[in-house]
């Protein structure tokens, strides 16, 4: 009877369990992946597209409609550029060893590349970059290659174009690439210097030196490449092997002491040397010449004693001086006005000036056209100018001037003003940080922020109406505008999830741009002078960037700042360069160049007084010095000095050492801070067999949240996470090349994790057939990494994890209570670390440039793999794929615990692509940052070009999402209450009803 | 399983022993027969070097090369080969020196073989080797060639957005110059030619399901408004079908288990 009496409850209460679980389900039932719909792109994730370097630039103005500039950049991307915005019209980013030597145009319809040393000629359609055609040229790589295409000869007619270097010329078709012909000039140490068709002739000129004292000179049949004429003389001090082209029968070079320049002029099978004396030019002239490229007919520059002096070609062996500049300077390349003028410009740098000089061959004395411009001294000097005139209205030539500048920056200044300038040092960021943004004070922008609720109702109606798909397209657009539009991305003051930040990136320019989370703008920049090219440091160049000062607690007054590693010049042994910047304002603190060199940079997880963190450098000599420089920073390091190990891995050596500290025993003051490495261990890998291909660690700053893992059957795994795991992949030598290169029986890859305080290898794995490239990542206790595997001939993935099965006791709580547990027993270095591993491998489609892994701010979101695919998408697979317990038949208790069946290869699920429909071309590098939201990862992913998203790996389980409609909410508790009132007044009425009755 | 036999298999050719080389070629005959069989040109070529002019190469070509010290041997090996065809290869020896030129196409659905229009989507196709070792691009008609590729085994890969290719593994031939085969890697699909198409779209973007009922029910407000009227409208029904008595039962019944058992 009783259980009767209870079944409504018992129903109801069923109910609701059902109904909180379809609930539930729904909330959780989402895909693996965190897919996008596309009208939200934009909303939290910006791309930005860059260039590089440009190196050189031709212009094309045939059709006045779409006036545009070529450019060929130091990034290897080939780009067309709208002159008038310098928006990209199309850009090909050719493979990162296909340096691309030189640009032209061709036909006027095709952009001509010659890259990789001069062995690869492409065409590319100038509207739209398709590429025409490609040929392969044999070139020897010893010499330099160049392109030259033969102007106009009928209109009409397939011009060729001739690509010489060495010994040899080559002549091809523009219209398909097919060689035409071929000539080997059959001289030994033969180098083409030039070569120049004189006006409407069928004959090539090919100028050159043989050895170091013989000048030559052909004349080669335009149509089929056969030497006509051939005459050579030889000069008895000899060439150095730089020379100008002045005339068209007059080169000038230098001799063989670099200290005079002497004149050849050629005519009809004669040669006559005259030597130049200088000092009838330069009074008090001694030491070096050096003779700068300059394409302008009858014109010649030298550098002598840094200084630069113009001068005119009148004859044989006559020079007239026309004009002395001084650094910084830049030329352009001659530019035809008519048939008979040729104008050039001079850019000449004035502290924050920049003085445009435009002189053409009428009147060398005089300019066309003299302009100055104030430049931002961020930029630095100016260091290649392209010039480019059209005609004004009154008929006379007007000038436009494409100026690369020292930060790689690139502007177009016309009639004095800028008219358009492009950040593109931010195409070779060599390193990344980021710094929070200011707190909001409080009353600042309250007011500005709110909108009235009738605005803010609106905009939620219509948002429904978005989410409900009935919204007509020109509600959709001002839906998509008030959601780009929302100021909140863009502030400039902490959030509250912790979405803006600053991200601060520095170039190989030497360049720190700090760029806001919210839309990618430059907040601010600066280029270093401690790493710019100065006296004291001839060959600065960019290392590291690292937090410097995070005012949490202490200095909360204090801005934060990052100090910025560079090494004066390449070898190891240069002396290294400090810089510190304000995180805020981007102002230099303080900057020195150090007294030694910088090889290894540790930042410890220790701070002094003023919250600066201390960082250890290690210099070739194996001593570390230790930064802040003071007395607290030095209190703070030798409370935790015992506990610092780190270890070196030389990979020309095949070495892997790991290191302590020691103090030196004689402390004088200047040597305070400087400490001696005690050498602990080494694994010296057999060099015949094993080569190092990479090493990773797990992230500094990484937080795991829970030791234990709970598997099926309640049981209990406790993760191995140690902060001292170093993961190193070797590869067979045979198979350390490219993929085609090796044979799978000789290719072999080890995989070891060894811990860097001990230098024991807690682990080994070998796999047969396998070789490079290999990428992996570290991340709590497990390794992802991504190989070639040769027998399948397909690239493969490893996942291995690594357990503590010495705490693996410890589940009774019984034990623990009683004291039986092992948590007291001694731990030694020398005893063996009792761990359990598990691993599986699976295929993987694509070829991978970079792989990195989400980071959350408590660690408990589940993790994702950001993989950098080959196509420059960036792939976001969960961590549950790369499971070692997967099993084909997982069962029950397995599935509810969230195990996937096993696949032999990894599945790639488009929506998946954090990229979208986006391409982050020449991506190199991917950054997590987390977010104060738990669920949500900040993804910064760089390479030629930026892109900027944040992911949340669970979906975003701790806040309402961004189309999360509150007018439906409204809606939802307005029709509630309506409910309630409706059925409060029908019961009203029954319960009347029944006490009538 | 072709390719497995290619690399291993030693060719051995004795001066003295003929019926080792009619094994050898006869094994070699097991390894394409299949192949060859189906191709249709029938282009023969056994000589001592095969160098294809430039403009030959853009297509595909066979070629074989035997290298042999016996005259005898060498014409038994021609007139074993000339009733043999071999197929179409999918690339030739370039004249330019050291390596082979490998020519292919990538077709996608709708690109017509010289339209410029439709192939919009693919201007930017990037064709990559090896991992990105050599970096070639797709030309209007969808063609692309790498040239100087060492004979070995090769990876093809083709980046374009919104197409899922798959891995191309291409085999250049030490030993027969000039002889390769295709297979894709995804599904070990064999290609009689270097034609390299999608195997799906993709599509980047999850698609708004367009409004309806079902859909807003489903969604977390619908739930809590069935929810909640569900609990107005049939709660009521399903006290009123009870007996009062029992409700009273029940509810007394409820106190007792509230109440401390200790009374």
């Amino acid at each position: 009877m009783g259980s009767s009496h209870l079944r409504p409850w018992t129903a109801m209460a069923i109910r609701a369990r059902l109904g909180f679980v379809i609930l539930l389900s729904l909330f959780f039932s989402a895909t693996l992946s965190t897919a996008l719909y596309e009208d939200q792109v934009g909303l939290a994730d910006w791309h930005h597209k860059y260039i590089g370097k440009v190196k050189h630039a031709v212009f094309h103005t045939q059709k006045t409609g779409r006036k545009r500039v070529v450019v060929s950049t130091e990034e290897n991307v080939v780009a067309s550029l709208d002159l008038r915005t310098g928006f990209i019209f199309w850009r090909n980013v050719l493979g990162k060893n296909d340096h691309i030597d030189q640009v032209d145009i061709a036909l006027g319809k095709y952009v001509v590349t010659l890259s990789s040393g001069g062995s690869i000629l492409r065409a590319w359609n100038l509207p739209d970059g398709q590429m025409i055609w490609e040929s392969t040229l044999p070139v020897s790589t010893l010499s330099k290659s160049s392109l030259y295409v033969l102007a106009n000869m009928n209109v009409g007619k397939d011009n060729l174009i001739l690509v010489f270097g060495g010994s040899s010329i080559h002549a091809l078709s523009s219209m398909d690439g097919q060689i035409v012909w071929r000539k080997e000039l059959s001289i030994d140490s033969l180098e083409i210097q030039q070569i120049f068709q004189p006006h409407d002739s069928d004959i090539i000129n090919a100028v050159g030196f043989v050895g170091s004292s013989e000048f030559v000179v052909y004349q080669i049949s335009y149509r089929t490449g056969e030497v006509m004429q051939q005459s050579k003389a030889s000069f008895e001090s000899g060439f150095c092997g730089e020379a100008s082209l002045v005339f068209d029968n007059l080169v000038v070079a230098l001799d063989a002491s670099k200290s005079s320049l002497v004149s050849i002029s050629f005519k009809n099978e004669v040669i006559n040397f005259h030597q130049i004396n200088l000092s009838d030019l330069v009074p008090d002239f001694s030491g070096k010449v050096t003779l700068l490229p300059l394409k302008f007919n009858g014109m010649l520059a030298i550098e002598i004693a840094s200084s630069i002096l113009l001068l005119r070609v009148k004859g044989a062996n006559e020079l007239e001086f026309v004009e002395k500049i001084s650094h910084p300077f830049a030329f352009s390349d001659a530019l035809p006005l008519s048939k008979e003028q040729q104008a050039f410009a001079i850019l000449q740098h004035d502290e924050s000036k920049i003085h445009f000089k435009v002189k053409s061959d009428n009147d060398l004395r005089n300019e066309i056209l003299k302009e100055t411009i104030q430049m931002d001294s961020q930029r630095g000097n100016i260091e290649k100018v392209f010039i480019n005139n059209y005609i004004r209205t009154d008929r006379t030539h007007g000038f436009r001037f494409l100026v690369v500048m020292e930060d790689h920056s690139l502007l177009l200044i016309q009639q004095g003003e800028i008219v358009w300038s492009r950040e593109d040092g931010l195409a070779s960021i060599v390193d990344s940080t980021t710094s929070e943004l200011p707190v909001e004070k409080e009353g600042v922008s309250v007011a500005e922020v709110e909108h009235n609720l009738f605005e803010w109702l609106k905009g939620h109606l219509l948002k429904l109406k978005g989410t409900l798909m009935l919204a007509s397209p020109d509600e959709v657009a001002a839906i998509q505008a008030i959601r780009l539009k929302s100021s909140e991305k863009n502030k400039m003051t902490r959030d509250h999830n912790g979405f803006r930040k600053l991200i601060i990136v520095l170039t190989r320019a030497g360049k720190v741009l700090a760029l806001h989370t919210g839309d990618g703008r430059v907040v601010w920049s600066v280029l270093l002078p401690a790493l710019r090219r100065s006296e004291t440091c001839g060959n600065p160049f960019a290392l590291r960037v690292y937090q410097w000062q995070v005012p949490h607690h202490h200095a909360m007054h204090e801005n934060p700042s990052v100090l910025v590693v560079g090494r004066c010049g390449h070898g190891f042994d240069a002396p290294g360069i400090f810089s510190i910047v304000d995180s805020y304002t981007g102002k230099v603190q303080n900057s020195l160049i150090l007294e030694h060199s910088v090889s290894h940079i540790m930042p410890l997880p220790l701070t002094d007084s003023t919250e600066q963190r201390l960082h250890l450098i290690i210099d070739a000599k194996l001593q570390a010095h230790l930064y802040p420089k003071n007395s607290d920073s030095l209190k703070h390091f030798f409370n935790e000095m015992p506990n610092i190990y780190w270890y070196s891995v030389e990979v020309e050596k095949n070495k892997i050492k790991g290191y302590s500290l020691e103090s030196k025993a004689e402390l004088d003051t200047a040597e305070e801070y400087v400490f001696q490495a005690k050498e602990l261990w080494s694994i010296i890998f057999p060099s015949e067999s094993e080569k190092i291909a990479v090493t990773a660690t797990r992230k500094m700053n990484e937080i795991v949240h829970t030791q234990a893992k709970v598997v099926a059957d309640q049981d209990v795994m406790y993760k191995y996470v140690s902060k001292n795991i170093l993961f190193v992949a070797t590869v067979a030598p045979k198979a350390a090349g490219e993929i085609g290169s090796a044979t799978p029986e000789e290719a072999l890859l080890y995989a070891y994790l060894i811990d860097t305080v001990s230098g024991r290898i807690l682990h080994r794995v070998c796999h047969q057939g396998a070789q490079g490239p290999v990428h992996a990542v570290v991340s709590e206790n497990w390794v992802v990494y991504h190989y070639f595997n040769l027998r399948a001939h397909r690239y493969e993935m490893s996942v291995i994890e690594i357990y503590d099965q010495s705490r693996a006791d410890n589940k009774d709580v019984w034990k623990l209570v009683l004291g039986k547990h092992n948590l007291t027993a001694p731990v030694s270095l020398y005893s063996r670390p009792d761990v359990m591993v598990k691993s599986q491998s699976y295929f993987f489609t694509h070829s991978v440039k970079s792989m990195a892994v989400t980071a959350t701010a408590k660690g408990i979101t589940s993790k994702q793999l950001l993989i950098g695919t080959i196509g420059d998408q960036v792939l976001a697979l969960d961590k549950r794929f790369l499971d070692p317990r997967r099993s084909v038949n997982p069962t029950q208790s397995e599935k509810e615990e969230g195990i996937i069946p096993l696949t032999d290869s990894l599945p790639i699920v488009p929506q998946s692509y954090i990229t979208h429909s986006l391409q982050v071309e020449g991506l190199r590098s991917m950054v997590t940052i987390p977010a104060k939201l738990e669920s949500t990862t900040l993804v910064f992913s760089y390479g030629v070009d930026l892109f900027f998203t944040r992911i949340a790996p669970s979906r975003t389980y701790d806040s309402l999402t961004e189309d999360f409609s509150y007018a439906l909410l409204l809606i939802t508790i307005v029709v509630l209450v309506a409910a309630i009132f409706v059925t409060w007044a029908l019961s009203e009425k029954k319960e009347l009803k029944e006490k009538w009755r | 399983m072709v390719w497995s036999n290619l690399g291993q298999d030693s060719f051995r050719f004795d001066s003295t022993g003929l019926g080792l080389v009619v094994r050898a070629i006869e094994r070699e005959r097991g390894v394409f027969g299949t192949r060859i069989d189906r191709e249709g040109t029938r282009r023969v070529v056994a000589q001592h070097l095969l160098i294809r002019p430039r403009t030959a190469v853009k297509r595909s070509a066979a070629s074989l090369i035997v290298v042999v010290s016996s005259m005898k041997l060498a014409l038994l090996l021609f007139l074993v080969l000339v009733s043999n065809f071999l197929p179409s290869s999918l690339a030739a020896p370039s004249s330019s020196g050291d390596g082979y030129a490998i020519t292919g196409r990538v077709k996608v659905e709708g690109m017509t073989s010289k339209g410029f229009g439709a192939s919009s989507k693919l201007l930017n196709a990037k064709i990559i080797l090896n991992g990105g070792q050599n970096v070639t691009f797709v030309r209007a008609d969808g063609y692309f060639t790498f040239h100087n590729v060492p004979a070995g085994t090769h990876l093809i890969e083709v980046a374009a957005l919104g197409y899922f290719f798959s891995p191309v593994r291409v085999d250049i031939s030490a030993r027969f110059p000039g002889k390769i085969q295709a297979a894709l890697t995804e599904n070990r699909k064999a290609l009689h030619e270097l034609i390299l198409e999608p195997l799906r779209e993709e599509q980047y973007y999850e698609i708004r399901e367009p409004f309806s009922i079902m859909s807003f029910l489903k969604s977390p407000m619908g739930l809590m408004m069935g929810f909640m009227l569900s609990v107005i409208f049939v709660m009521p029904k399903l006290v009123e079908n009870m007996d009062p008595e029992e409700i009273r039962r029940a509810q007394e019944e409820m106190r007792t288990n509230f109440l401390p058992r200790s009374s």
